[in-house]
């Protein structure tokens, strides 16, 4: 049965030269179809005597499964290198970009006030904004600054054309702590038959104006005023809240807050704060940050409160400022021109 | 205010630093703004004396001197100043001297040198070479009695630092440098020594009556005649230093005395002309409309019975606590002068020269409140120098004392204090403030009691006596204690959206955020929101920021213009900001003015390609149905009607209204084409706007059942006129639809005549040229049942026959 093994041979030799499935069907044929070589082995084991018959069919079967190994064996070789093929044809360049994946971004200075709300949201204080033309009362008055007082001259005030039910012209508000009285009188409102009122937690960021106008000052800006007045809230739990807000908004324990005594009608003691960093370009520089203070006592009456009962304090802090100093910003102007190729760079 | 280091030492004299005392100044309120020396540095400068000088040999304009510097040798020194004279004592560098650094802060060394043949050993200083003034006329003049080789710097007092200070409104006592010395002593313990007040006896009985008429105008009015002075008498050396080094120019005896006193003791005087008078007396009273005054700075103004005068019979001659008047200044021949000390209300001040645009040194004083007690013994101080340096026969002192300030005590309750600066401060701490600080204190036990002496008025309430604990406690001692809080949760409404929402939504969709002024040019607001009769800023800063906004729009189309102008070819910005309306409906509310409504807007711009510059997407201009998807986008799950209506700033065809339940909330569209044409714009861009309190209110959600049955879809399309909008049609397919549609959604709008964006035109036959072709998906189902085809046919039966009815459509063949 020397041809047997030469057959098997012969047919793995000639499968693996096949390169397209048609022609591997063919060969197929050739040795396994109905006048293959194979089928007229089969075909002469009649000739055989019964005890030669057994083994020599045996034989011929064990080629004949090793034949149809090879066959499928290369049927699955042909059918991988087609699909590698055709893979191969789908492939894209993936370094081209992907389509339309460009997204626009916030202002650098609501990503300052955004950081502060958050800030401040987490030790419970709510967020306020109210009315950027105000009256007399809620910008001056209210908080203690009477009419010609050398005070008023510290802001210089936008009037606009329009007067309140005193006559008194309408005007731009020179800071956020309008909204000290106007939350503190709405949450007074809010508890005036309850049993007890909760402390006011609030921080009011939001637009302001001046008459002023270069490098360093723009006639609008953006101010957050914070307020926390409850029956025991100290000077000392303002260096404390604000020496945490810091650290916390500029993510550095190192910096340095300093208070130095300083005079505001709302509040008293009245304190500006300094921050120095302890390393990059600003380095023990002292950085005024923000006016401070106890609120007046006169200020809490204005809010519908009693000055005896009730204590805290208020801040009013320059958001351009903290976002300049947060993001290496050195012009105050750029905030306001719109430039897409500034605004490009926080989105 | 400024002031010279070397006079406040005369004062008060702590053992510290210059650096230390302006840190202990600046960290009591008393903020130090600069501290610089009186001389750029330089060395090696001593005291010359000039021995003699001979011509330059080669030279007609150099000089040759000797020069004594105490060495023992005559040094030979060349020097080309026009005032060189013999006996003269001037600066000399010597060989080796440092001179100031240069505009570019070069050092500048003395070398031996041969000037055209002569040897210079130094060189011989004018004050401008020094850095000292910019006088370069010639050589600095020294006093007679500056030692030959002494340091000038010693000399001279270069190494005096030159204060200033930045007061706050409420310390008027510290306008003054016995009032900084005051608070220095205060600080550091160190003795305070106060200038002398020896009366001046009288040697005449002259005096000038003066009848104060108005004592809420003027509560106290001191005054004394001088004759015989020399107003001609120059101002001494020192005197002339301490005003130049406080920023004060020497002007004439009389008036540097003056303003010498304001400096040393904080007390605005005048000194009249006393022959000038006319009517040998004065009135104090309010002003009288139409009356006019010259002033000492030569404007004329006009009172009224709102200000303060001096007046004599010839009309108002001063503006009280403010500005004398010209016609009876002192002059160089005047003889005869009154000098007066008041005491003037701060509330008859406040606001007076402001009204005239202007600010002295007395009214800014004086509006803030000047010691009442001192008027009588400060008169006697100018006198005395006023007898030192003009001599002259002082006639007594008149004093009228209407009405003062009343220093009523004030209680501090220890508890109080620790209460509001949160430390346990010890009473005896507390008692040791008010004693370093001068003031009259007692000890009740639980509270001390303060008199506030005439000189501060900043103490009136039990908070003005903490505040002076915590200063001088000092702030940097207290403790910085971490924040305390009640555990309640801050209220959080699902439905209410914040802008912040809409913000991120913006830039999510390639909106970058800007900031634009609240004010703006009136034209923008006449052109851009038709607005006439916008809110006015009364004091601009510009005319093209003279009116509040009522619309986003001119910001955003001005952003445009900018970036376009810088090369930038695609802008997509957004604003989020208050706009400002005239709206008498509005009243005053918690978080409201009477008669201005300030809603707070979201506006968007686009403007160039719809996408930014890349390899798959076809480039094309950006359109109104863009911006219109973004804004769908952004107000989701709000749904918006959008029902063409003009805006002035917009295309006539191409804008909307925005509407949410029935609510115009806002405006869409392109920028009219004649505003793209007067901005030069290429293309037009596409803006919105909309109200933000009208569009963040979201409802509730709540789940609704899945069903569970197969949907089913039909697609209808109608033939019907053009000019019938879309929203209209599907509105009125969803009316007729029935319970169990639950979409009618457009994909498809063919014009024949017309090709919309992007989809190319082909001629179609069956349709008028007035006639379009909608096309809508329907989608159908019901939660409890498939739906049968009959139930479907008989569904888009009744949508097709309503749009037949109404809009006389018909199926599209």
């Amino acid at each position: 049965m020397q041809d047997l093994n030469a057959l098997v041979a012969e047919a793995c030799r000639e499968f693996a030269d096949i390169a397209e499935s048609a022609h591997l069907e063919e060969a197929k044929a050739r040795f396994l179809g109905k006048s293959g070589s194979l089928t007229d082995m089969l075909k002469g084991l009649g000739k055989l005597s019964a005890e030669e018959r057994k083994p020599a069919g045996e034989r011929i079967n064990a080629a004949k499964n090793e034949i149809e190994a090879a066959l499928k064996l290369r049927r699955e070789q042909l059918a991988q290198q087609k699909l590698e093929r055709k893979l191969a044809a789908e492939a894209l360049d993936v370094t081209l970009p992907g389509r339309t994946a460009q997204r626009g971004g916030l202002h650098p200075v609501t990503l300052s006030q955004t950081r502060i709300e958050e800030i401040f949201h987490s030790i419970g204080f709510d967020v306020a904004d109210g009315p950027e033309i105000e009256t007399d009362w809620y910008n001056f008055t209210a908080l203690n600054s009477p009419e010609n007082h050398p005070a008023r001259s510290m802001q210089d005030t936008f009037y606009v054309d329009g007067t309140d039910a005193a006559g008194k012209p309408l005007l731009l508000r020179t800071h956020t702590s309008p909204m000290q009285i106007r939350y503190a009188r709405m949450h007074v409102e809010q508890y005036r038959h309850a049993t007890s009122m909760p402390p006011i937690k609030v921080i009011a960021p939001g637009r302001t104006y001046r008459v002023d106008s270069d490098a360093t000052h723009s006639p609008m800006f953006h101010q957050v005023e914070g307020l926390w007045i409850d029956e025991n809230v100290s000077f000392a739990d303002l260096k404390g809240v604000f020496l945490d807000f810091m650290r916390t908004f500029f993510e550095d324990d190192n910096i340095t807050v300093r208070f130095r005594p300083s005079y505001f009608p709302f509040t008293e003691p009245s304190a500006e704060i300094d921050i120095a960093f302890s390393s990059g370009p600003m380095k023990g520089k002292w950085l005024e940050v923000s006016g401070s203070g106890q609120v007046h006592p006169q200020v809490v009456r204005n809010m519908g409160l009693d000055p005896e009962r009730y204590v805290g304090f208020a801040f009013g802090c320059g958001i351009e400022r903290l976002t300049m100093l947060r993001y290496g910003i050195n012009d105050l102007r750029l905030f306001f021109d719109g430039d897409m190729r500034f605004l490009q760079q926080f989105g | 205010m400024k002031f010279s280091e070397s006079w406040l030492r005369t004062f008060v004299n702590p053992d510290l630093s210059s650096a230390a005392l302006c840190h202990a100044l600046t960290m009591a309120g008393l903020e130090v703004e600069h501290a610089e020396s009186t001389a750029p540095p330089f060395a090696g400068v001593v005291v010359g004396l000039i021995q003699s000088f001979d011509r330059h040999p080669n030279a007609d304009r150099l000089n040759v001197c000797q020069v004594d510097v105490g060495s023992g040798t005559l040094l030979n020194i060349v020097c080309g100043a026009p005032n060189v004279a013999a006996g003269m004592r001037v600066p000399c560098a010597l060989v080796g001297a440092q001179l100031p650094p240069d505009a570019e802060g070069k050092r500048f060394e003395i070398k031996r040198a041969t000037m055209r043949g002569v040897e210079s050993q130094g060189m011989l200083c004018s004050a401008s070479e020094l850095g000292m003034s910019d006088d370069h006329s010639g050589l600095l003049s020294l006093p007679a009695d500056a030692a030959i080789g002494a340091n000038l710097r010693d000399v001279l007092d270069l190494d005096d630092q030159v204060i200033t200070i930045k007061l706050t409104p409420n310390r008027a006592d510290a306008l003054s440098l016995i009032g900084v010395a005051r608070e220095v002593a205060a600080l550091t313990g160190a003795p305070l020594t106060v200038p002398p007040y020896t009366p001046v006896a009288a040697s005449i009985d002259d005096r000038l009556p003066v009848k104060v008429h108005a004592p809420d105008l003027c509560g106290r009015f001191s005054g004394r005649l001088v004759r015989g002075v020399n107003a001609r008498a120059s101002t001494p050396v020192w005197m002339k230093q301490r005003l130049e080094r406080s920023g004060q120019r020497p002007i004439s005896a009389l008036v540097d005395i003056s303003n010498y006193i304001m400096l040393e003791l904080g007390r605005p005087s005048h000194i009249f002309d006393a022959d000038k008078i006319s009517g040998n007396q004065l009135e104090v009273r309010w002003g009288m409309s139409g009356e006019q005054v010259k002033l000492l700075n030569g404007q004329t103004v006009e009172v009224d019975n709102a200000v303060g005068v001096i007046a004599d019979a010839g009309g108002v001659e001063a503006l009280a606590g403010i500005m004398g008047g010209d016609a009876t200044a002192v002059t160089l021949d005047t003889t005869c002068i009154f000098i007066e000390a008041a005491f003037w209300w701060p509330e008859s001040i406040q606001g007076r020269a402001r009204r005239f645009n202007f600010t002295t040194e007395a009214g800014h004083r004086f509006e803030r409140g000047v010691d009442f007690s001192t008027t009588v013994a400060h008169i006697e101080r100018i006198t005395a120098l006023v007898l030192e340096i003009c001599g002259g026969q002082p006639g007594p002192v008149d004093d009228q004392q209407l009405a003062l300030p009343a220093r009523a005590p004030i209680r501090m309750r220890v508890e109080r204090c620790r209460k509001i600066i949160g430390v346990a401060l010890d009473k005896n701490d507390m008692l040791g403030v008010f004693t370093r600080l001068g003031l009259p204190v007692r000890d009740l036990g639980d509270a001390l009691e303060v008199t506030p002496p005439a000189y501060r008025f900043d103490l009136a309430i039990e908070e003005d006596l903490i505040e002076e604990v915590a200063r001088l406690h000092g702030f940097d001692n207290l403790p910085a204690l971490p924040p305390r809080t009640t555990a309640s949760m801050l209220s959080h409404a699902e439905t209410q959206r914040s802008a912040l929402s809409f913000k991120r939504l913006m830039a999510a969709r390639d909106f970058h955020e800007v900031i634009n002024y609240s004010f703006v040019d009136a034209a923008w607001e006449r052109d851009l929101a038709g607005n006439a009769d916008p809110v006015r800023v009364l004091n601009p800063i510009a005319s093209q920021m003279g009116v509040m906004r009522s619309s986003l729009f001119g910001g955003l189309l001005a952003n445009v213009v900018y970036n376009v102008n810088r090369k930038q070819e695609r802008i997509r910005g957004f604003e989020v900001g208050s706009v400002f309306r005239r709206d008498a409906t509005v009243v005053d509310g918690p978080l409201a003015v009477a008669g201005i409504s300030q809603p707070r807007m979201l506006g968007a711009v686009a403007f160039g390609p719809a996408a930014h510059e890349q390899w798959g997407v076809r480039t094309r201009l950006v359109d109104y149905f863009d911006l219109k998807g973004d804004l769908e986008a952004v107000l989701a799950p709000a749904h918006a009607e959008f029902e063409s209506t003009p805006h002035p700033a917009l295309h006539p065809g191409r804008s909307a209204r925005i509407v949410i339940d029935g609510k115009g909330v806002g405006f869409i569209g392109e920028l009219h084409p004649s505003w793209v044409q007067f901005h030069g714009l290429s293309s037009a861009p596409v803006l919105f706007e909309v109200e933000l309190a009208l569009v963040s209110q979201t409802p509730q959600r709540l789940h609704q059942e899945v069903s569970r049955f197969p949907p089913v879809f039909r697609d209808i399309a109608l033939v019907l006129q053009a000019n019938i909008p879309a929203a209209t049609v599907r509105h009125c397919l969803m009316q007729a639809a029935g319970g169990h549609v639950t979409g009618v959604e457009l994909f498809d709008d063919y014009r024949p005549q017309k090709a919309l964006q992007g989809a190319p035109a082909s001629p179609q036959t069956g349709f008028a040229e007035t006639e379009k072709s909608l096309a809508f998906r329907v989608v159908m189902q019901d939660t409890q049942k498939t739906l049968t085809d009959a139930e479907a046919d008989e569904t888009i039966r009744r949508m097709v026959e309503a749009a037949q009815q109404k809009h006389q459509a018909r199926l599209r063949a």
